[in-house]
């Protein structure tokens, strides 16, 4: 392998290699639309509180399956309780998001860390660990997502926690191989040199240079981890009720399906619309940092 | 050679019974550590006291310590039965293998449809690169990883099975049409559909950028430049070369092809492994989830080493150590 | 009980056009749509796992295979009478086959009843059905009634006598909800757990089972042998639909004869009523949802308390609204159609002022934050329940408003099943649950397992008192009906105790639970059966009109 990026010791990246990121990335059409879908579904998470409405939990029963697009008092209709349909979107969307980022952190600190120490060390622990990782990797994800949400109480942390714990070793993977083939490089082998601790190489040494790939993982990560939520939330296993998540929804809305199908067809599609946000961030940005890096969808 | 793959393969699966014995510690000890248990389904039925829990919890053996309870469950496990069912009394492999047609048929028809039309997408995406037909192939892809598959399987039984009519919203037979595969075919659709959508999407990502490395090594470039057509150069050259990697990437999406089933079955009422899978959860039956999770460990391992095999006879310059 | 609907041909039409429900007439589904008069198709969205009747765990999908293969002694109809069934008559005081107070009991059997495979039924069966029951290695659900048997004696091939420790009268429910087992067959297994003859039974019923189709359906053929005379439909299909929705979507084209457990969905009960060529009809279920009140918590301890936390709940609108008024209002743990159940129970709620004030005077007074406390005791606590079930989320979002008008704050905290019935409920660390459950003894009117004080697990490692609840008066009336074999003095009893339970509330009551059944017009012979779960208590009597 020869073409190791730049090593970023010396100074902050150079001018011209962040330039040329940013210039690749905004060329890039969808991953601008990916981070502006992303842009604004955070903000309108981050203020329902101002944006929404009406209490998301307010009931109503008088006012029960109204149509979207009727009135401007619940410009998307209500729900089977009479509940305002947008302003329980709105808070949806900050527990998909929430959850979708605080799993990506656990996932993110958990892989780089495993495949850090692995990579770094190699040997006895590279062979521990990597062994650990293969024998998590034989159960698929779903499964092992489903066990363990079917045994801790639900709550917006613990569902992050279970995604993110169970998420994490393909990231692992990639940083285990980046790490394996820089700790050979000239400014590691100096660093060395001149006395630095093992921590001091992998954290100011290295990390730093793995960044690229780690990055475009973790906006990917939030998008799988979304979808995670709204999966577990369907199966009955999600955040508690009357909170509202996009997941949850849907589980309401199925019982509604062919009579009042817009309740199970808003939520589908906002978390279709966030993931994809996600998704072509992470793809603009891999493209920005380096057209060959390769990590999986 | 074939003694060498038979070593070989012998080899593996040393290798991978430590991994085996792994998988099912990991799987005993989150089920039996974690809270509540099989023993909640008997107190909601009325009749039921402590007294009897207590009684039940001990004809079951569940008073055991964990670690005798795991190896109780070993021994079944290498005996043959894999243990029996908590609610039926039925030895798991039996409960496993009645579901597993279906599971097959299912995932089987998605792979393979989703392997021809993903690397068909991949190919012309990776020749006509930057064209229209890239761009909205690569576009398509992405928005197909980002629909929730439940939600999408949804919509298809809205869309097609209540509003139109036109297809079952669910099953795998009729009642009296076992066996006939015409009515299987129809039933096939909607899951199949829901499914290959997700994998055509991985799948021709995948396919496309294998094929643009290889088009971009010096042989192809050497090969074009003696004036071989585009079509000749991949059926000759790229198309073996490109595979490869491919074969290696079947191996490891196997444990997500049963993720896959696993929601399908459920919102298709698949008499699957998947639904089988979700109501033992439902009643915490931990015979039926180790035995499932044991069986899927094994899949996993016999698909890479399948697909090492595969490669190795594919490119010669790959040799089994 | 029998259909709603007495409209004319023509309205119906319309009505079904208004309600977007024209059945697609195409034949999409032709091969069930040509309903044929051999077979009857039963749906469910539940599948049987276990088929030996001693084994089950929940009443329900199970109940199926149990009534279409098995025998219990005797069974109760329509009416809630007990019926002979493998039993000769009717033990009772009167034809002397109950005698020593109510402690000796004899039962005579029917003579000429065979085993599928041909064996005769004896004696010897109940008693080997009696000794598995008791058998600690098997894992039988409840020994609920036989752990009274001092003295079981098989008297004759066709007599048995049983002594009981003490007088009780709900000994009768306790064969009714156990099916004999062959001892011929049994008694061999080393593993009555893991037997063969779990899944391959062989019994006395109406039915014999013929195949299995995993995840999908079964296949029963009519006995030619019964002993109540042969079925009169020779091929009985259960089928498997695990949506609601679709069972009730194939109910409504003729996919299904007969929709079961799970019934139709609670907001088509109107548009159901209307179907041309189906009966429709609400069916009870024996069991009743309650709010239960953990007594040991500090916060539920007074009697007061917990009466004005009842008091507060729109009991009447969370049915209207959530269960679409499937459910109906009942203010004891009997169904108001019981022949015990209280008449002159009153419903003095939703009193949210009352209820205010009467948590005023118990000393919960509201705080700083707007929430009720006593002592440094926030009347703040959770709710719990299965986690996934649209429907008790909506009812635990209206109690949650309805407490919060009057300063009591409670918190949702569902957990899938295998949690929160498991130690949770059972070692009473719940605050709150929205349960339902039917009577502990069949449908007899006893309910000390639930309400003695001698029945709290947490305190006497016996007994599913989970609530903790004490009272002295009801733990004597509760020990007097049990032993009382007059039916209006036993009525007079159970009033009382239904009074004072509505007064302290260790549980209260919010509706009767019904479900929605559909049946083909042509279909005859069905009883609905209130005393029983099994839709298929009569299957040997259903015939095609």
């Amino acid at each position: 392998m020869t073409d190791v990026p730049a090593p970023a010791t010396t100074a902050a990246p150079s001018r011209s290699y962040a330039q040329m990121i940013v210039q690749r990335f905004v060329t890039h059409r969808m991953a601008v639309i990916g981070a502006v879908a992303v842009l604004l579904l955070c903000a309108s998470a981050l203020f329902a509180q101002f944006v929404a409405p009406h209490d998301p939990m307010a009931i109503d029963t008088t006012r029960r399956f109204l149509a979207p697009f009727a009135s401007w008092t619940n410009p998307l209709g209500t729900d089977d309780l009479g509940r305002d349909t947008l302003s329980r979107l709105l808070y949806g969307g900050q527990v998909s998001l929430t959850v979708g980022i605080v799993a990506m952190i656990t996932t993110m600190l958990t892989g780089t860390l495993v495949g850090l120490a692995a990579g770094y060390y190699g040997g006895v622990i590279d062979n521990l660990l990597m062994r650990f990782v293969d024998t998590l990797l034989c159960f698929p994800q779903v499964f092992l997502l489903l066990v363990v949400a079917a045994f801790v109480p639900p709550t917006i942390l613990s569902i992050s926690l279970i995604i993110g714990l169970t998420s994490w070793m393909e990231v692992s993977r990639i940083v285990r191989a980046q790490v394996s083939t820089l700790k050979e490089a000239d400014f590691v082998q100096a660093s060395r040199g001149f006395g630095a601790s093992n921590w001091r190489i992998m954290i100011v040494e290295l990390l730093p240079n793995i960044m690229a790939p780690v990055l475009v993982a973790a906006t990917l990560k939030v998008a799988t981890a979304v979808l995670m939520e709204s999966y577990i939330s369907f199966l009955g296993y999600g955040v508690q009720p009357p909170m509202a998540s996009w997941g949850n929804m849907l589980t309401n809305a199925q019982g509604y399906f062919d009579t009042v199908p817009f309740l199970a067809i808003l939520p589908g599609v906002l978390i279709t619309f966030t993931v994809m946000g996600f998704n072509f961030l992470g793809d603009g940005l891999r493209d920005a940092f380096d057209a060959r890096l390769k990590i999986d969808p | 050679m074939r003694g060498d793959v038979l070593g070989y393969v012998v080899r593996r699966i040393l290798h991978s019974i430590p991994l085996v014995i792994g998988v099912s510690i990991i799987g005993f000890g989150i089920m039996h550590l974690a809270p509540g248990g099989p023993l909640a389904v008997y107190t909601l039925n009325p009749t039921i006291t402590v007294t009897d829990i207590e009684r039940i919890r001990i004809a079951l053996g569940l008073d055991q310590p964990v670690h005798i309870q795991y190896l109780t469950w070993a021994k079944s496990m290498l005996t043959g039965s894999w243990g029996f069912t908590f609610f039926g009394g039925r030895p798991v492999l039996e409960v496993i293998v009645e579901r597993l047609p279906a599971t097959l048929i299912l995932m089987g028809t998605s792979m393979a449809l989703a392997i021809l039309i993903g690397t068909l997408i991949g190919m012309l995406g990776a020749v006509r690169r930057n064209s229209i037909f890239d761009y909205l192939a690569t576009t398509g892809a992405m928005l197909a990883l980002s629909f929730p598959t439940f939600w999408f399987g949804l919509m298809a039984i809205y869309i097609f099975a209540i509003n139109l009519g036109w297809l079952p919203s669910g099953g795998m037979y009729e009642l009296g049409e076992e066996g006939n595969p015409w009515d299987l075919l129809r039933h096939l659709v909607l899951p199949v559909m829901v499914l290959t959508l997700v994998l055509v999407a991985t799948w021709s990502r995948y396919a496309r950028s294998s094929f643009l490395e290889v088009i971009q090594q010096d042989y192809i470039r050497t090969a074009r430049s003696k004036g071989l057509g585009t079509r000749q150069i991949m059926a000759r050259h790229a198309f073996r070369n490109a595979v490869i990697p491919l074969v290696a990437l079947l191996g490891v999406q196997l444990p997500s092809l049963f993720s896959g089933a696993l929601v399908a079955e459920t919102i298709f009422s698949w008499p699957g492994m998947g639904r089988l899978f979700v109501d033992a959860l439902n009643m915490k039956e931990y015979p039926i989830l180790m035995g499932m999770i044991m069986f899927t460990a094994l899949f996993v391992i016999v698909g890479n080493l399948l697909a090492d095999i595969a490669i190795a006879l594919i490119d010669p310059r790959v040799k089994l150590v | 009980m029998s259909t709603k609907s007495s409209l004319t041909r023509r309205s119906l039409i319309k009505a079904a056009a208004a309600s977007g429900l024209i059945v697609p007439a195409s034949g999409i589904y032709s091969p069930a749509l040509a309903q044929r008069r051999d077979r009857i198709i039963l749906g469910t969205t539940q599948e049987p796992v276990q088929f030996n009747p001693l084994l089950y765990v929940n009443a329900g999908a199970e109940n199926i295979p149990e009534a279409c293969l098995f025998d219990a002694l005797w069974d109760v109809n329509e009416k809630g009478e007990f019926v002979a069934n493998l039993a000769a008559r009717i033990p009772t005081v009167e034809n002397g086959d109950i005698s020593g107070e109510g402690r000796i009991w004899r039962i005579n059997l029917k003579r000429d009843v065979k085993w599928s495979d041909g064996q005769p039924f004896t004696a010897k069966d109940v008693e080997f059905t009696y000794q598995t029951i008791v058998n600690p290695k098997v894992a039988v659900r409840s020994r609920s009634g036989f752990d009274l048997i001092k003295n079981f004696k098989v008297a004759d091939a066709h007599t048995i006598e049983i002594e009981l420790d003490r007088p009780f009268v709900p000994f009768m429910w306790a064969w009714q909800n156990m099916h004999i087992v062959p001892h011929h067959l049994l008694s061999k297994e080393e593993n009555i757990n893991t037997s063969g003859f779990n899944a391959k039974p062989v019994g006395t019923g109406p039915y014999l089972l013929k195949s299995r189709t995993a995840g999908s359906h079964m296949v029963y053929e009519a006995n030619p042998n019964y002993h109540r005379g042969q079925a009169k439909i020779k091929q009985f299909i259960h089928k498997f639909v695990p949506d609601q929705l679709v069972a009730y979507g194939q109910a409504r084209t003729g996919e299904i004869d007969y929709l079961g457990v799970s019934g139709v969905p609670f907001d088509r009960w109107g548009e159901a009523s209307k179907l041309p060529d189906r009966n429709f009809f609400p069916l009870a279920q024996p069991w009743v949802q309650f709010v239960y009140f953990n007594c040991g918590k500090p916060q539920f301890k007074d009697p007061k308390v917990r009466r004005a936390l009842y008091l507060a709940l729109e009991m009447q609108k969370t049915i209207d609204d959530v269960f679409f008024g499937a459910y109906k209002r009942t203010l004891s743990y009997l169904h108001t159609s019981h022949w015990a159940y209280n008449h002159d129970l009153k419903d003095a709620g939703p009193n949210p002022q009352l209820a205010a004030k009467m948590l005023d005077e118990a000393g919960w007074k509201v705080g700083d934050d707007g929430i009720r406390e006593k002592d440094g005791v926030k009347m703040k606590f959770t709710m719990s329940t299965t986690a996934g079930f649209p429907a008790r989320q909506a009812t635990q979002a209206i109690f949650q408003q309805n407490w919060k008008a009057i300063g009591v704050e409670m918190e949702i905290k569902n957990m899938p099943a295998s949690v929160v019935w498991g130690e949770y409920t059972t070692k009473s660390q719940f605050d709150t649950l929205l349960v339902s459950w039917e009577p502990t003894v069949g449908m007899d009117p006893d309910y000390t397992a639930r309400a003695h004080s001698k029945m709290i697990p947490v305190k006497t490692g016996s007994g599913s008192n989970y609530t903790q609840y004490e009272n002295a008066e009801v733990d004597r009336l509760l020990e007097a009906g049990v032993r009382q074999t007059d039916v209006a003095e036993r009525k007079k009893t159970y009033a009382r105790i239904q009074e004072i339970l509505l007064e302290e509330v260790p549980f209260g009551p919010q509706g009767g639970v019904f479900q929605g059944q559909i049946t083909h017009k042509s279909l005859q012979g069905i009883k609905p059966n209130q005393y029983v779960v099994d839709a298929a208590w009569n299957v040997h009597e259903w015939s095609w009109g």
